[in-house]
């Protein structure tokens, strides 16, 4: 087992229980297929950089999980075409 | 040498073997801010003065950070 570093951003117009449901999902989503989520760390709302579609800002969420390559595969397929999702960031840790 | 125009050049450290680090973080915008320019262009090792490793380290943190928003592409 691997240990990744996943950072994404979430809407910033959802509202507290859409977004619970998006992080939750995205847990539950890395338990079902074999992996193991460390720790989930919210950075809240946070200014962006440059503007992603339309957005000034954004939620900012941290997380680490253990899992295997099909794990962060199938995780990354599904952050693709979650529109709650502006940007997302998988990097493995050493 | 010497030249005869100009500061002679001060010999840079790399602040990353300073502190020690031993990968860098894209998390950290407040220590990558240091290394691009204002127009968010990520600055030469002659200017930062970092060490090889760390300057490529460097720059695929800064990368990442812009992916991800917390670093600009570019500013104004």
């Amino acid at each position: 087992m691997r240990t990744y570093e996943l950072m994404y951003i979430i809407r910033p117009d959802l509202d507290e229980e859409a977004l619970n449901g998006v992080v939750d999902k995205f847990d539950q989503l890395i338990t079902n297929h074999g992996g193991e989520v460390i720790n989930t760390n919210r950075w809240g709302k946070r200014r962006l950089a440059y503007e992603i579609n339309d957005y000034r800002e954004g939620f900012y969420i941290l997380e680490h999980f253990k899992g295997n390559s099909a794990t962060e595969i199938e995780l990354e397929r599904v952050l693709k075409l979650t529109d709650a999702v502006l940007r997302f960031l998988i990097t493995r840790k050493l | 040498m010497r030249r005869e125009r100009g500061r002679r050049p001060r010999k840079k450290v790399c602040s990353f073997c300073v502190e020690k680090v031993q990968d860098v973080d894209y998390k950290d915008v407040g220590k990558l801010r240091k290394f691009i320019t204002d127009r968010g262009k990520i600055l030469p090792r002659r200017i930062s003065g970092n060490c090889a490793k760390h300057q490529r380290e460097a720059t695929i943190a800064i990368k990442r950070a812009r992916n991800i928003a917390l670093l600009p592409f570019t500013s104004d």
